[in-house]
């Protein structure tokens, strides 16, 4: 780790102690421990669909709006598979399957013609795959209100004095876990290497032979996974609501952001902070009402503090 | 200078007849549901012509414009409920405050290109979305956010523009000046400056152009653009809504401006009737309101894909292939 690193890991730390100090001065301390991990939890969602959007991105250098749209494509889908009385865990891949073939459909059918395009270009374009999306399930699934449970939330974990569902530790865990699997596939297996030497570059990759649209298409699978199991673990934390989830991709860019959308452990970190300042902000009765800010505050800052020192200067990639 | 300044293009003069059509004949004919449509139109139109512009001229990315328009909302209210000034100079300072807003946001983010300040920009939507569904809109309650409960107080009209007749030509007035300003712009030296940004930033700093000042003011003029749509869609009701502010929003206006064609005027009145006339349209034959996220959605794709300066775009091409065959026709009259 070099030294700047190092510094800006040090700077994090220090401004995370100082806000916690902050909005927990006078509280009691199991309070502002659940408050924490519950914004561990949706840190950890944020930071979920952030690490989608990074891999998608750098295999392919398509920023996905999609993926909210079809995490809640699968969400709805669980949902009407557990109404039917189908056994569960079914409901939960029905849940991963939709979103992987939302996701492998653009991936194979839309992407290829906008490969030619601005990045900018092929970000709207996935928005507009979010709307078919988001369209149709809402067309199908009209606005009642609906819910979706886990075996997970009636267990409960004692912790420090607090209780704390499993499904929060799950998807904390998960997080965590995908990190470092994503981490070693990417260092370890040949698909991975592939991956990371498209997202060097694009052309020389071409040149010496890597199956482009292989590769590619394991990228939107894994995002398209990613997408399922975040979609449903929102539905179950949050709401099962078909535009909540869709949005949720905003939040999840903002930790996108915080990783340079390249650095996965970043994304992760930052995602986790923005989860549990969101949360905390709640005991100031200041900012309260203001709360659902922090992530976009939090990723423009971190945006200014990567780019402070540099200068408008001759082109270079963006 | 003057010669090529106010030159009417054929474009313009199309411009011309559709502004006289929209003032003359539009507001008689309509009723009352359709003129609040097409008078809403108006004003996304103004804001759309402004993000349409950043990236038609410099490739610039906003996707805040939506929340841009709130700014300019929420100042005109504001001011309206606090003051005695006419509708005019509240639009004038809100249009003002609005471009500072764009400024203030535009400065970090000028040091950024492409998907970066497109994000940037999407982070303020979404924090403005925020902040206007905590606050809300002033509505004539007391203190700075002026917020009461239950009915509004009355919103004072422009004295041109008493009746919603009136009013929806006097922003259909608003938008033609607002497509003459960016025009003006175009061809004068700023649009020379952006012509050359747009094509190489390292062209344009070898070339002694202050790329920053020329970026900033674009911004400006997106910002002040938005404002004053802003203020006119505050005049249209009397009262705004913080659903219409949604980051969403702008993200489709800019999605929009891009089906619509980016590069044209027409392009930005066709992307505000898609926005707004559209899903009216579709409300009126009966069609779920889901629906017309799916065919916004499927259209969107299809510009991009097929279209890359979107229908008015195709419109043009159509119209001058069409030319060029009567030109042939008539034995090549061009050669």
């Amino acid at each position: 780790m070099t030294v700047s690193g190092l510094k800006n890991w040090l700077l994090w730390a220090a401004i995370m102690a100082a806000l916690i100090l902050w909005f927990s001065w006078g509280q009691r301390p199991t309070m502002v421990g659940l408050f924490i991990a519950s914004g561990l939890a949706v840190g950890s969602l944020y930071a979920l669909g952030g690490i989608g959007i990074v891999v998608l991105f750098r295999a392919t250098g398509v920023l996905n709006f999609s993926g909210g749209a079809a995490g809640a494509a699968g969400a709805m889908t669980a949902w009407q598979l557990e109404t039917w009385g189908l056994w569960p865990p079914l409901a939960w891949l029905g849940c991963i399957a939709v979103a992987l073939a939302f996701s492998l459909f653009y991936g194979r059918i839309v992407a290829p013609r906008l490969a030619w395009r601005e990045t900018v270009v092929k970000a709207v374009a996935t928005l507009g795959y979010a709307l078919i999306i988001l369209g149709l399930v809402s067309f199908l699934w009209a606005d009642d209100p609906r819910s979706i449970s886990l075996p997970t939330d009636g267990v409960g974990i004692r912790f420090l004095g607090m209780r704390l569902t499993a499904t929060r530790l799950l998807v904390f865990a998960a997080s965590i876990a995908i990190v470092i699997g994503i981490y070693f596939f990417l260092a370890r297996s040949k698909v991975g290497l592939q991956m990371r030497s498209l997202a060097d570059d694009r052309d020389l990759s071409a040149l010496i032979g890597i199956p482009i649209l292989r590769v590619e298409t394991i990228a939107w699978g894994i995002a398209g996974v990613l997408a399922g199991f975040t979609g449903l673990m929102f539905a179950d934390l949050i709401r099962l609501e078909a535009s909540v989830i869709t949005f949720m991709v905003i939040p999840s860019i903002a930790a996108a952001i915080c990783g340079r959308l390249e650095n996965l452990t970043v994304v992760l970190v930052g995602g986790l902070s923005m989860g549990v300042i969101e949360n905390l902000l709640t005991l100031s009765p200041l900012l309260r009402g203001v709360r659902p800010i922090a992530p976009f505050v939090i990723a423009a800052l971190v945006l200014l503090w990567y780019q402070r020192g540099q200068k408008l200067t001759f082109g270079g990639k963006d | 200078m003057v010669n090529t300044l106010f030159r009417v293009t054929p474009s313009g003069w199309a411009g011309m007849a559709c502004l006289a059509l929209a003032i003359f004949i539009v507001p008689e004919i309509v009723g009352t549901r359709w003129l609040s449509v097409f008078t809403s139109t108006g004003c996304f139109a103004l804001a759309i012509a402004g993000v349409a512009f950043m990236y038609a001229r410099l490739g610039m990315v906003s996707l805040t414009q939506v929340g841009l328009m709130g700014v300019g909302g929420w100042v005109t209210l504001r001011l309206n409920h606090a003051f005695d000034f006419p509708f005019e100079v509240n639009m004038g300072i809100a249009a003002l405050v609005t471009m500072i807003c764009g400024w203030i946001l535009a400065l970090p983010a000028l040091r950024m290109r492409g998907l970066y300040l497109a994000l940037v920009t999407l982070m303020a939507a979404g924090g403005l979305e925020i902040m206007f569904a905590t606050f809300q809109f002033p509505n004539g309650g007391d203190g700075f956010w002026g917020v009461q409960t239950g009915s509004s107080d009355p919103f004072r009209r422009p004295w041109l523009a008493q009746s919603p007749q009136a009013y929806m030509r006097y922003v259909f007035v608003c938008v033609a000046l607002g497509f003459v300003f960016i025009e003006i712009h175009r061809r004068l030296k700023p649009g020379r400056a952006w012509a050359l940004i747009r094509r190489s930033e390292a062209a344009a700093i070898a070339a002694g152009v202050n790329v920053t000042l020329y970026k900033t003011w674009a911004f400006g003029i997106a910002g002040l653009l938005a404002g004053g749509a802003g203020a006119l869609l505050a005049g249209s009701l009397g009262l705004l809504d913080d659903g219409t502010f949604r980051a969403s929003e702008s993200v489709m206006i800019f999605a929009l401006a891009v089906v619509g064609g980016a590069r044209y005027w027409y392009g930005a009145i066709l992307a505000a009737v898609l926005f707004r006339v559209l899903p009216a349209l579709l409300n009126n034959w009966g069609v779920d309101a889901d629906l017309s996220f799916v065919i916004f959605g499927a259209g969107l794709l299809h510009a991009v894909i097929t279209a890359p300066d979107g229908i008015a775009g195709q419109i043009r091409d159509a119209l001058l292939s069409r030319r060029k065959g009567a030109n042939s026709g008539k034995g090549g009259a061009d050669a």
